[in-house]
């Protein structure tokens, strides 16, 4: 994505009065911004998401959940809050990987394409840095991690019927994960950015 | 002993349990029987807190349960073995991490004395050389076995059994049964099968209880059951030919 994106904005700078460093400083702002955390995230939300609310519901209805009950456990706390721990824990990690490959591969492009100087790319990506959007863009993740762990499980712990219904449950775990990130997403950025 | 008193239970308008009672004999086997739908499910997952009924009581001991607070039920509950009709074993943990999960949650056991712990359950439910095995890799029988193992293994004082014979051939299904026969005397567990099978109930019932639509209407022990005039409870029992000749012949 990141050499897809230093292709895309240098293409479309087309004005000489544009300086070419600012397509190495577009990459490094929307991978911190955006895509490294919002963009992630709905994947994350595809797939974990998914797999959670499956993985869960497929418990509830073999009655696995019912058992951890009858042991005189707090199922919801002892299968849920592992979940939401794991993915505060992973999802930052995975965020700071797709930045740091993104913006690798814009790299890539400017090191073996001429549509901009490896020079002006690196000056980009240093041009006007603010840490700050690293904050946001981990104090994101962190919310969208809850979010979409959260839901998912929920989906999944109340689950009732068959395959058919964890089938559902799944579809259901991932379509309102991506929906409340994408709110949440402006609602953040309106908080901390404005 | 457990009690059951006058307990309703409704989801949405349908009147499932109707104002039932019954009482569970101690370290006995107590049998709850009746038609498919007639409510057995839903009256042991009340009795063991899964569903809430709107009225009534249940205690465990002289202890009441469905009133209690969350933290005193949890403690009631760790006395509490149960075997789900489908084993309900956690799919992702081997045998021997199915047994020992309960020991790993509740026990203060060295991890050398849970082992001792598992291999003695298993070996009680004649499990042998299963125990890396994943539940996927057993058959019903077997799953049913670990089931009751991982049941025992806190030492219950109340044993719960949703259709334990369901899905098993004869043989398997008598098997099932005189090794909850075994354990209910050996430990003096109170014991509650909730089955339709009516070879379990004349092999190892103590005290029947046959729930028609909702409603307690026949309590005795499995020599009354030939000399009952309960219409309905004669109309189950005696549905097949079977069963109809051995009441003549006796």
């Amino acid at each position: 994505m990141g050499a897809v994106l230093t292709l895309q904005v240098a293409i479309n700078f087309v004005s000489p009065l544009i300086p070419r460093y600012l397509i190495g400083l577009s990459a490094r702002d929307t991978f911190i911004l955006e895509f490294s955390s919002t963009m992630v995230c709905l994947i994350l939300a595809g797939k974990v998401g998914s797999n959670i609310a499956s993985e869960v519901g497929t418990m509830r209805i073999t009655e696995q959940i019912d058992a951890l009950e009858i042991m005189g456990l707090n199922s919801a706390s002892y299968l849920i809050l592992p979940k939401i721990v794991a993915a505060l824990i992973t999802f930052p990690i995975l965020s700071l990987l797709s930045t740091i490959l993104g913006i690798l591969g814009g790299f890539l492009i400017a090191l073996s394409t001429d549509v901009v100087t490896v020079y002006d790319y690196i000056h980009g990506l240093h041009y006007a840095f603010v840490p700050f959007y690293v904050t946001y863009s981990i104090i994101k993740i962190c919310f969208f991690s809850v979010i979409i762990t959260s839901i998912s499980a929920f989906q999944g712990y109340y689950t009732f019927g068959g395959a058919l219904e964890v089938g559902k449950s799944s579809t259901k775990a991932v379509v309102y994960s991506i929906i409340v990130v994408l709110l949440f997403n402006l609602i953040l950025t309106k908080l901390l950015l404005t | 002993m457990i009690e059951v008193k006058n307990i309703d239970k409704y989801f949405g308008t349908n009147h499932v349990l109707k104002n039932l009672s019954a009482s569970f004999q101690a370290s006995k086997i107590n049998m709850i029987i009746g038609k498919s739908g007639s409510g057995k499910t839903v009256l042991l997952k009340s009795i063991i807190g899964l569903h809430i009924p709107e009225k009534g009581e249940i205690f465990f001991d002289n202890r009441e349960f469905i009133s209690a607070k969350l933290n005193f039920k949890r403690e009631i509950r760790k006395e509490i073995g149960m075997v789900f009709q489908g084993g309900a074993l956690f799919t992702s943990l081997s045998v021997e991490e199915n047994v020992m999960f309960p020991l790993n949650m509740f026990s203060n056991m060295s991890k050398a004395e849970k082992q001792n712990r598992v291999d003695f359950c298993l070996e009680r439910v004649n499990i042998k050389d299963a125990n890396k095995l994943f539940p996927s890799e057993l058959s019903g029988g077997m799953q049913k076995r670990v089931a009751i193992a991982r049941a025992i293994a806190l030492n219950p004082k109340y044993l719960f059994c949703d259709e334990p014979n369901s899905g098993l051939d004869p043989q398997t299904a008598i098997l099932i049964d005189q090794l909850i026969k075994e354990i209910t005397t050996e430990y003096g567990i109170t014991t509650i099968i909730n089955t339709h099978d009516m070879n379990s109930v004349m092999e190892i019932g103590d005290n029947i209880n046959f729930i028609f639509e909702g409603e307690n209407i026949w309590q005795g022990n499995r020599v009354e059951i030939f000399n009952s005039d309960c219409k309905e409870l004669n109309d189950f029992v005696f549905a097949s030919e079977l069963y109809k000749k051995i009441k003549h012949n006796i």
